[in-house]
């Protein structure tokens, strides 16, 4: 079909994107659980609580931790990835540098705020769901944050070319199988203000196309805040209908 | 280009026969910019249900003085500042303060909140306590009771001696004496009414559950053979129930005879810093591990826990027939019973 991609979506569209907070009732403060299409995460928060190590201490503001967990069936093939994973580790830095710029951590010194993620199936667009779900967990977990942070994938098709040479339209939240195809990239924004806290990408691109692509994932990160922020709303509003009674 | 972004497709099963707003627009090259924010909550904009989430614009007006949960933001156009919200709660107002009530957090300690804790780590004069609050509180050595008499001097044969009043893992209930300037808190428990927790069941719920009441130990009259049962509702969501054991008060030791004050004091310290449970009956047991389920079926429904509440949800267990620990896991029985004691509050 023309213009459809392998999975029946349109360039612009979005992948069904489910979250749900309060996931995990004890152990954990916050939590959060989110499916960008397969792609599937789980998030906790812990903290502000005493840090677990001496090192970890800051006498003006709260220390950001993060652990991010793989699950060895997440993908499509077997793997165990280890605490000193690259990848593990990169992701981890990703997350954690994000959200200290994000949450208010002056408020509270000589503490430790821990997010723990755990990957059960990934799709594509792993590290966007990463953060979506850490954001929905803070949320929940009643930590102070300046705005919703919102991530999304953008792809470049880099074989299809039309005959006037224009370049085609970027494609929106990648599987897993355009991400191994073509290149892209994650962008995180700052709620509604199309401010950029995070942008990675692991390929090579032509400079051109870069604006489209960005372009596109800031509008994907857009209407994520909108799904997020409506599934906040609803859950907030029943968790207040409950007390109400 | 005028970017437009189709919200995903929803999940649609067969018995789902509503038309699907967010499903594929094939319609978009045709109108330019419809739809972009149309489910996006507008900023500044009042929302149903008198939720505010992070990053929304609470009031520009500059007579409003901002609280907790808030932060204050420089429009870039007008310069005016304005109050952002930084939670997702309730807007509360007192006076011209303006602050938010976060859904779910985490337990703040205040001066005399009575609290249980436990004991995290044994240093040279003072302990360490989780009472799930940012900072562990700290518990002196001089704000307990010392065996011996409340008036005795603390002396360098107490602070050896000091894992026999305290080790680490015991639970304890005690006080919020005073606080420091960064929030960490400093507890005592300088009265008999506090000191180490033993007989019974340890639990945890949100700070939020536990309503503040004019006192925080109750005393229950359990059927079925079950005894007096105490409770311990610690502010900070930690919850002791253990079997009702006799307060040592000037009018008597435990056997009910008369003692002099020294002589109460020794066997008061003797008997509270004691590791080793009495014995408790079956029947004991399965009332405690009753009134705890109530407890967390009451908390996970969003029922705030107060004496009426769990007086209330213990009769409607007891009604129910509900036996064992399990059930208060269980969200379908749990919501029974906090059903049938809502019903009966509206009664009273």
């Amino acid at each position: 079909m023309e213009g459809l991609r392998n999975d029946g979506r349109r360039w612009n569209e979005l992948r069904r994107f489910h979250c749900q907070l309060s996931t995990s009732s004890t152990n954990s403060d916050g939590s959060s659980y989110i499916e960008q299409g397969f792609t599937k995460v789980l998030c906790n928060i812990t903290g502000p609580a005493e840090p677990s190590s001496r090192q970890k201490v800051k006498q003006d503001s709260a220390t950001v931790s993060c652990e991010v967990y793989f699950a060895a069936f997440s993908g499509t093939d077997r793997i165990k990835r280890g605490r000193n994973d690259k990848k593990v580790q990169e992701l981890q830095t990703a997350i954690q540098q994000t959200f200290s710029s994000i949450i208010l951590t002056h408020l509270f010194s000589r503490s430790e705020i821990a997010i723990s993620i755990h990957i059960l199936s990934q799709d594509g667009g792993t590290l966007a769901a990463c953060i979506n779900a850490t954001t929905l967990a803070l949320i929940d977990a009643g930590i102070p944050l300046k705005d919703y942070v919102c991530a999304c994938t953008a792809g470049q098709s880099t074989s299809i070319f039309d005959s006037e040479g224009t370049s085609p339209d970027p494609w929106l939240d990648v599987n897993y199988l355009e991400e191994s195809d073509i290149p892209s990239l994650t962008v995180a924004t700052v709620g509604d203000s199309e401010k950029i806290v995070a942008l990675t990408m692991e390929n090579k691109v032509r400079i051109e196309r870069l604006e489209g692509m960005i372009a596109v994932g800031v509008s994907g990160c857009a209407k994520v805040r909108g799904i997020m922020d409506k599934e906040v709303r609803r859950h907030g509003k029943e968790k207040l209908e409950a007390r109400g009674e | 280009m005028p970017i437009q972004i189709i919200a995903p497709a929803p999940f649609v099963t067969a018995a789902d026969e509503e038309d699907d707003e967010g499903g594929v627009r094939l319609d978009f090259d045709n109108e330019g910019d419809i739809a972009m924010d149309s489910d996006a909550p507008r900023r500044a904009g009042r929302q149903t249900g008198g939720i505010v989430t992070p990053g929304e614009v609470v009031t520009d007006d500059p007579q409003w003085m901002r609280g907790h949960g808030t932060y204050l933001c420089q429009s870039h156009e007008s310069g005016s500042q304005s109050i952002v919200s930084s939670l997702a709660g309730t807007i509360s107002k007192t006076n011209k303060l303006l602050s938010i009530r976060a859904l779910k957090f985490r337990y703040v300690p205040e001066i005399g909140d009575l609290v249980v804790g436990r004991i995290l780590e044994v240093q040279t004069k003072r302990w360490r306590v989780d009472i799930a609050a940012p900072h562990s509180a700290t518990l002196l050595l001089s704000s307990i009771n010392l065996p011996g008499g409340i008036l005795r001097k603390r002396t360098s044969t107490d602070e050896l001696q000091i894992r026999t009043f305290f080790s680490e893992g015991d639970l304890l209930v005690a006080e919020v004496q005073t606080l420091s300037n960064d929030g960490q808190a400093s507890l005592h428990t300088r009265s008999l009414k506090y000191g180490k927790l033993r007989n019974g069941v340890f639990m945890m719920i949100d700070a939020g559950m536990v309503r503040r009441m004019k006192s925080h130990v109750l005393t229950m009259n359990t059927s079925n053979g079950g005894g007096e049962v105490d409770i311990y509702l610690g502010v900070n969501g930690y919850i002791y129930i253990a079997k009702h054991t006799t307060p040592l008060t000037e009018s008597g030791g435990p056997e009910g005879k008369s003692v002099s004050i020294t002589r109460l004091e020794e066997e008061a310290s003797e008997a509270i810093y004691s590791n080793v449970n009495e014995e408790i009956s079956p029947e004991t047991r399965a009332e405690i591990a009753r009134i705890a389920c109530v407890i967390g079926a009451l908390a996970k429904n969003g029922v705030k826990v107060d004496e009426e509440m769990v007086h209330l949800g213990y009769e409607a267990a007891l009604e129910e027939f509900l036996q064992g620990m399990e059930w208060g896991g269980d969200g379908e029985m749990g919501r029974r019973v906090v059903e049938a004691s809502l019903v009966k509050r509206r009664e009273q």
